[in-house]
């Protein structure tokens, strides 16, 4: 499998923890998805994608400190390494390399 | 507050997660699932919060989740299988000895499993190669029996029944397609030619044989076969036998049962496979039968099975009903009669005859019912038994074996687990030993089976052949019990030798002990079942030795049994006078007799009343030199008199019907066996003495002889007894007479000895059986022994060495290991002594003539087999005792 190849569902999570910082873990991320793209994810999805974005060295997870919340178990929070940051960097070059290749055509006004 | 929310979740999701998930995911997971779960509760309630939580358990159930970071772990495995298969070829070829005894104790348990395994799925298979197998149903009998009175079950089951029923079942059932009768091994005189050969698969079918069974016609057509009622289908071994090279079809066949007839050839069918319930060689029209048009109004007699086809999805019940309404349209009368002229009085609610059913497939072990090849599928029991009995020591020998080579692998150990392998991955390892010793033993195993296959054929009575039918299964069921066994055997070695610690076993602690304490138990075990085996082995062998050599009342050296071949009427007693007077002139013949039955070949037997009670007795045709030549002694009274003519309708009676009847003086009675209710019946001229005319499983029952043609019969049967000195001569002497007297019959002849030992077949050869399990038992138990022992002596290595020094005697040393065995054997003994007499008790229950169990058979036993095991365990002992005290107290 090409290593370089990022699915649309990672990105979407790789951005997401990219935007919570400290706060990246899964739940949190579920919530983030829906509230910012109005998506209903499952969190096992989201940890499955964690995992193999963690597989391909775009994230790292460390344990955070216990809360009294959630039963006193810890979080397991994601960081975008620099490869995942760069990778970030390159697919919105590439899409804004292509979007420039698309004829600026104004909408119609109907 | 926190704990009250995690143990408001189902506790079984939380577990089930705990499981499936890998360790280092575990808690970000569940505190992420507890988390949403709070939230849920708040939005939602408590309850559908739950399901949420354990749908979202569900959800983590996916491989991404399951096999993460396990595959890292197979990594490392997987170059380490390869070396560990190296390891264990090399420790195999190391220890030639232990392997080659482990391997073939593991190979005799598979091969004996294989065979066991083609054995049952040979008697699963029995008829079910027909494609109609469903919709086939054999019809049966089951009638009350006024004779036997056995008050658990009144009822008497038979397959035979009148000759009508199948036609009548045909005709009058809609729900019944085909039918066929079906009176198999008829012997007959066969000629085509100048070839005259007696056959004796000789059937009598319907047309409607061809349409439901699938046995193939190779010629012939099937819609138009046997439309004619002298015409006959015969099997390819047939055709070859009578017309060679040339085809067939259409040629005239000469068969003579009871009359010679010819049958024109039109068609040739496959021969019945071994697995078949039904065979034949020659197939000719039921019309042809033997008394056919006297039986076939007549629904009295029972004679002739049936086979039956019906519509697919019939209901059986209402078969039986419609069954129920056949037999009393045809035989309502005549069982009304039959009940009002029973001799006992009969329960109203019984009904004196019926007819039930048994599918094709289902026949041949439905053992109630005797049919040519049923079987009682308790047989398969135990064979299952006896083989998983040997698989078993077989393995408790792998276990002790290990143990007794693990010192060896000590260090071994120790460096893999400085080295940095974990106690799983040793495990594997050891595991992976005994399974690449398991394979080879499958090998060895599958080759052991070919080479048994004849024996065991023989031995159960059966023609089963590796095929490429059976091959795949058994392959598979052999790699499946390989790996069982590779497992069971090699889990607990591993586990052992895994656990050692490295630090002990590095620093050289050589003498520490093999802790091996739950051998001794199996031992015991092993040991036990071998000494069980012994002693039913000697009972059986003892059994068997007495019915054959036990004086039985009359002398049966030197006879030869040979059929009249006239058929039965009056030419049977003809051809009897002619070769007696023949024989006259001949020295090598020193007299003849002749029978209605020789011994084996059946019997019949007079049911009826005197004075009101129920009398049965076993009768006999004989003519007057029957008794002097079987050499039965008279005990009172005279022979029977050619010269006089009264005698053909006198009785010669034994001693048990005497004590039946209560007679004080027998020579002034009669017996009234036909029942005259105006004469006084048969004469009594004389009492011989009780001899065995049935088998000693029966006792000696109340019989008369008789040369009444009328009521006895015709003299089937002549018992030529030779004069003693070169057998083959002899008999060659007899042929040229027969050729001579009966030139257009066949000369056939058996020895009456022989014909009695037939009657011990089947426990004869159970005692093969026996037999074979017990060598093997004893061999594979040996080798357990000799791997204990080899443990005992090792453990006990430092103490040999240090009471040498001091001056122990090598006999001292010897005695001191062999001690615990002798302790253990007896154990063995003490447990399976009262197992082998109940179950050999029960065997010996079948024979109303038998030895007596004394307490010597099992002292013998014991004897034989505690020095079979001193002699095992004396190689270690010796060994031991030998050693140089200096090499093995050097190491401390």
């Amino acid at each position: 499998m090409n290593k370089e190849y990022l699915g649309e569902f990672e990105e979407l999570v790789l951005t997401m923890v990219g935007i919570l910082q400290e706060e990246a873990y899964g739940n949190a991320i579920v919530g983030e998805i829906d509230q910012r793209v109005g998506r209903k994810v499952n969190l096992s999805a989201v940890h499955v994608t964690l995992y193999r974005l963690e597989d391909k060295g775009y994230v790292k997870s460390y344990m955070g400190g216990s809360t009294n919340a959630r039963g006193g178990r810890r979080k397991r929070i994601f960081q975008v390494t620099n490869a995942g940051l760069a990778m970030l960097r390159a697919r919105k070059e590439q899409q804004v390399q292509l979007w420039k290749l698309i004829p600026q055509l104004k909408m119609s006004a109907l | 507050m926190n704990e009250n929310k995690s143990s408001r979740v189902s506790k079984f999701s939380l577990r089930f997660l705990q499981w499936f998930c890998p360790p280092g995911l575990y808690e970000g997971i569940e505190g992420d699932l507890l988390e949403q779960f709070e939230i849920d509760v708040r939005t939602f309630g408590i309850n559908k919060a739950k399901r949420k939580f354990t749908w979202g358990v569900i959800n983590f159930f996916r491989p991404d989740i399951i096999l993460r970071n396990r595959f890292s772990y197979t990594l490392i495995n997987t170059i380490m299988i390869g070396n560990y298969f190296k390891v264990a070829s090399r420790n195999i070829l190391k220890r030639k000895l232990y392997s080659f005894i482990n391997a073939f104790g593991l190979s005799i348990g598979i091969a004996f499993c294989i065979l066991i395994f083609l054995f049952i799925m040979d008697e699963k298979s029995f008829d079910q190669f027909h494609t109609n197998k469903n919709q086939i149903y054999r019809l049966e009998e089951k009638s009350y029996d006024t004779w036997l009175q056995n008050p658990k079950d009144p009822y008497s089951r038979s397959a035979y029944l009148p000759k009508g029923v199948a036609q009548a079942v045909k005709d009058e059932l809609p729900e019944v397609i085909f039918a066929t009768r079906y009176n198999p091994s008829h012997n007959g005189i066969v000629r085509y030619g100048d070839k005259i050969f007696t056959e004796k698969e000789i059937a009598y079918v319907d047309a409607d044989f061809f349409n439901m069974f699938s046995f193939r016609l190779l010629a012939g057509n099937p819609n138009k076969i046997f439309k004619g009622k002298l015409e006959a289908a015969i099997t390819p071994a047939i055709a070859k036998k009578y017309f060679g090279d040339e085809s067939p079809l259409g040629k005239a066949l000469r068969v003579d049962v009871e009359g010679d007839k010819e049958f024109i050839v039109t068609g040739i069918i496959e021969a019945a496979p071994s697995n078949s319930s039904l065979k034949y060689g020659i197939l000719l029209p039921q019309e042809n039968s033997p008394g056919y048009e006297r039986n076939l109004n007549q629904w009295g007699n029972f004679n002739t099975p049936a086979f039956v086809q019906v519509l697919p999805n019939t209901d059986l019940k209402n078969f039986k009903l419609n069954l129920d309404k056949v037999i009393q349209k045809h035989m309502g009368d005549k069982l009304e009669k039959w009940r009002k002229n029973a001799t006992v009085p009969i329960p109203a609610d019984v009904r004196m005859m019926e007819l039930e059913f048994t599918q094709l497939p289902d026949m041949h072990l439905k053992k109630e019912i005797s049919w040519d090849k049923v079987s009682d599928p308790q047989y398969s029991w135990i064979l299952g038994g006896i083989a998983l009995l040997i698989l078993l020591i077989a393995c408790i020998n792998y276990i002790s074996l290990a143990l007794t080579t693990s010192a060896a692998r000590k260090t071994e150990v120790g460096i893999r687990k400085v080295a940095g392998a974990q106690k799983q991955q040793l495990v594997w390892q050891f595991s992976i030993e005994s399974i690449v010793l398991s394979f080879i033993s499958m090998i060895v195993g599958i080759g052991l089976v070919f080479l048994f296959l004849p024996s065991f054929n023989q031995f159960t009575d059966k023609a089963i052949a590796i095929t490429f039918s059976n091959i795949a299964p058994v392959l598979l069921t052999s790699t499946a019990l390989t790996i069982l066994i590779g497992i069971m055997a090699g889990s607990y070695p591993a586990l052992f030798l895994s656990g050692f610690r490295p630090a002990l076993v590095l620093k050289g602690a050589f003498t520490s002990k093999v802790q091996a304490g739950f051998t001794k138990p199996l031992v015991v075990i092993q040991f036990a079942l071998s000494a069980f085996l012994i002693m039913s082995s000697v009972i059986m062998y003892r059994q068997m030795k007495f019915v054959t050599t036990k004086d039985l009342g009359y002398n049966k050296a030197q006879i030869l049994v040979v059929p009249t071949q006239s058929g039965y009427n009056i030419e049977a007693n003809k051809t009897v006078e002619r070769f007696r007077t023949r024989f006259q002139s001949e020295p090598s013949v020193v007299s003849l007799a002749g029978t209605g039955l020789s011994f084996n070949q059946g019997y019949s037997r007079y049911g009826y009343k005197i004075k009101g009670e129920q009398k049965a007795a076993y009768v006999y045709a004989v003519d007057p030199f029957y008794l002097s030549t079987l050499g039965v002694n008279m005990v009172q009274g005279r022979n029977f008199d050619e010269r006089i003519a009264a005698d053909s309708d006198a009785v010669v009676v034994n001693e048990a019907l005497v004590r039946d009847m209560k007679w004080t003086d027998p020579l002034n009675e009669y017996l009234n066996y036909r029942e005259d209710s105006t004469g006084l019946g048969a004469k009594v001229i004389g009492v011989v003495k009780d001899y065995h005319f049935l088998s000693l499983e029966k006792n000696i029952d109340p019989m008369f002889l008789s040369m009444n043609k009328k009521d006895v019969g015709y003299l089937g049967t002549m018992l030529i007894k030779l004069s003693a000195g070169n057998l083959p001569e002899k008999i060659e002497k007899v042929r040229a007479i027969w050729k001579e007297l009966s030139p257009d019959k066949p000369f056939e002849y058996t020895f009456l000895d022989e014909d009695v030992a037939t009657q011990y077949k089947s426990y004869q050869r159970w005692m093969s059986i026996m037999g074979l399990a017990t060598c093997f038992a004893i061999l594979i138990s040996c080798l357990g022994l000799f791997g204990l022992s080899g443990i005992n002596a090792l453990n006990r290595t430092k103490e040999i060495g240090i009471r040498k020094v001091m001056g122990a005697e090598l006999s001292n040393i010897f005695l001191l290991l062999n001690k615990q065995f002798i302790w253990l054997a007896m154990i063995a003994f003490a447990i399976a002594t009262p197992l082998s007499w109940y179950v050999m008790n029960k065997w010996l229950k079948d024979f109303q003539f038998k030895i007596t169990i004394g307490w010597e058979l099992f002292a013998l036993s014991m004897a034989a087999g505690l020095a079979v095991a001193l002699l095992t365990v004396s190689y270690h002992a010796l060994k031991a005792a030998w050693i140089n005290p200096a090499q093995t107290l050097k190491n401390e």
